[in-house]
């Protein structure tokens, strides 16, 4: 028989409370390492023609922190939101593409409400766990008007590089490090 | 009794008289260091030179996407043109605005969440805005920091915020008179060539 012996209402009551609270410390710590692991990288991301992707800010028509799919389309780089429309600049634009990797708090204001509100400074263990690394694809390029755009746009560790280098291959400029703005220019000769 | 609720009224209407005519009074007067109705200066935000400081491309593009908004946010000015817009060199009132980073600190929000005190990122950047000849109108250096929230590319955020409100708070010239202290400048300076020109003939 599985029979197990069980603690009387007194006891049971002073032991809760802490039960309680290490056992939602616990629960969200467990919740925010989840959030944290990365996702393997998707077959059509390891070609490097298609990424999922996050932009950050620069693009025009497209509103910071939007999501949506970073592909090469031809001869353009598209930007296609979850929902709306999708954005496009062309490669032979493209001056310089540099990748970063950056690390971040993952859960937004509900896991960082809940940090805060997280009894005996769990919120600081939480936060120990509840980060992320990912990389930042970072894209310099000319308008009609030769002015001069930025876009950052953030994407699972490890899939940028393979991003950059489809980018490249199709056309894209990218700054050698030293290279100055001048050497671009043609050189007067007198 | 009835004396003091005619006072009492009294004192009512001459403070909300007063209130309402100190706030006429501030909405007739222009905004200090804008001039109404004078012609504005355009301006035109030039790449941000990293100098010798190791700053990742990042937020070497967020500086300049955020000054960008913020410029516009100022309405200070006409129009805002991006570094090697064609555009612009037809503009006769043009303001450049050229930003040198000078010195970076990354930081973590990791570091931050965990120990509060440290993991600050900190950008400190000297901001120029300069004429098409090259005289300086203003000169700052101004901080951008993020110290407890936020990602760490909001320094740039906060650094462009801080340098627009530095460009807000500040008096320009007005353009007219900029140009004219440009040429009269020029004019000595070619005056000054001329003289040294004909001192080397005299010799």
């Amino acid at each position: 028989m599985n029979h197990r012996n069980i603690p009387s209402k007194a006891a049971l009551g002073a032991r809760i409370p802490t039960r309680r609270k290490l056992a939602c410390l616990l629960l969200l710590i467990a919740c925010s390492a989840m959030l944290a692991q990365n996702p393997s990288a998707s077959p059509a991301a390891a070609g490097g023609s298609s990424v999922r992707a996050t932009h950050i800010l620069g693009l025009q028509g497209v509103s910071k922190s939007a999501g949506g799919n970073l592909s090469i389309d031809g001869d353009a780089l598209k930007f296609q939101k979850t929902e709306g429309a999708a954005a496009q600049v062309p490669i032979s634009s493209i001056q310089d593409v540099s990748l970063g990797v950056e690390d971040r708090q993952v859960g937004g204001v509900p896991l960082a409400v809940g940090r805060a509100a997280t009894p005996y400074a769990g919120g600081r263990v939480i936060g120990l766990f509840s980060h992320k690394k990912y990389d930042t694809l970072t894209l310099e390029y000319l308008d009609a008007d030769g002015g001069l755009h930025g876009a950052i746009f953030e994407i699972s560790k490890g899939q940028a590089e393979g991003f950059k280098d489809a980018l490249v291959a199709k056309g894209a400029h990218v700054k050698v490090e030293g290279q100055t703005a001048a050497a671009s220019t043609p050189e007067v000769k007198k | 009794m009835k004396t003091n609720k005619l006072l009492f009224a009294a004192f009512m209407l001459t403070a909300f008289l007063a209130y309402s005519h100190a706030m006429s009074a501030q909405a007739a007067s222009p905004k200090s260091g804008k001039p109404s109705g004078a012609p504005q200066w355009s301006v035109q935000v030039d790449k941000v030179d990293q100098g010798d400081v190791i700053l990742e491309s990042a937020f070497r593009v967020a500086i300049y996407e955020n000054l960008l908004d913020e410029m516009a946010k100022t309405k200070r000015f006409k129009q805002v043109f991006r570094s090697g817009d064609h555009h612009a060199a037809d503009v006769p009132d043009l303001l450049i605005l050229k930003t040198t980073v000078q010195k970076y600190t990354a930081g973590s929000e990791t570091r931050r969440t965990v120990t509060t005190v440290s993991g600050a990122t900190k950008l400190k950047v000297s901001s120029q805005l300069t004429t098409k000849d090259g005289k300086v109108v203003l000169e700052k250096v101004v901080d951008g920091n993020v110290r407890f929230f936020g990602g760490n590319l909001r320094a740039t955020h906060n650094l462009a915020h801080n340098i627009g409100t530095q460009i807000k708070e500040s008096t320009l010239p007005p353009p007219n008179a900029a140009t004219a202290e440009g040429s009269i400048e020029r004019r000595m300076e070619a005056s000054a060539d001329s003289v040294s020109t004909s001192e080397m003939d005299v010799r």
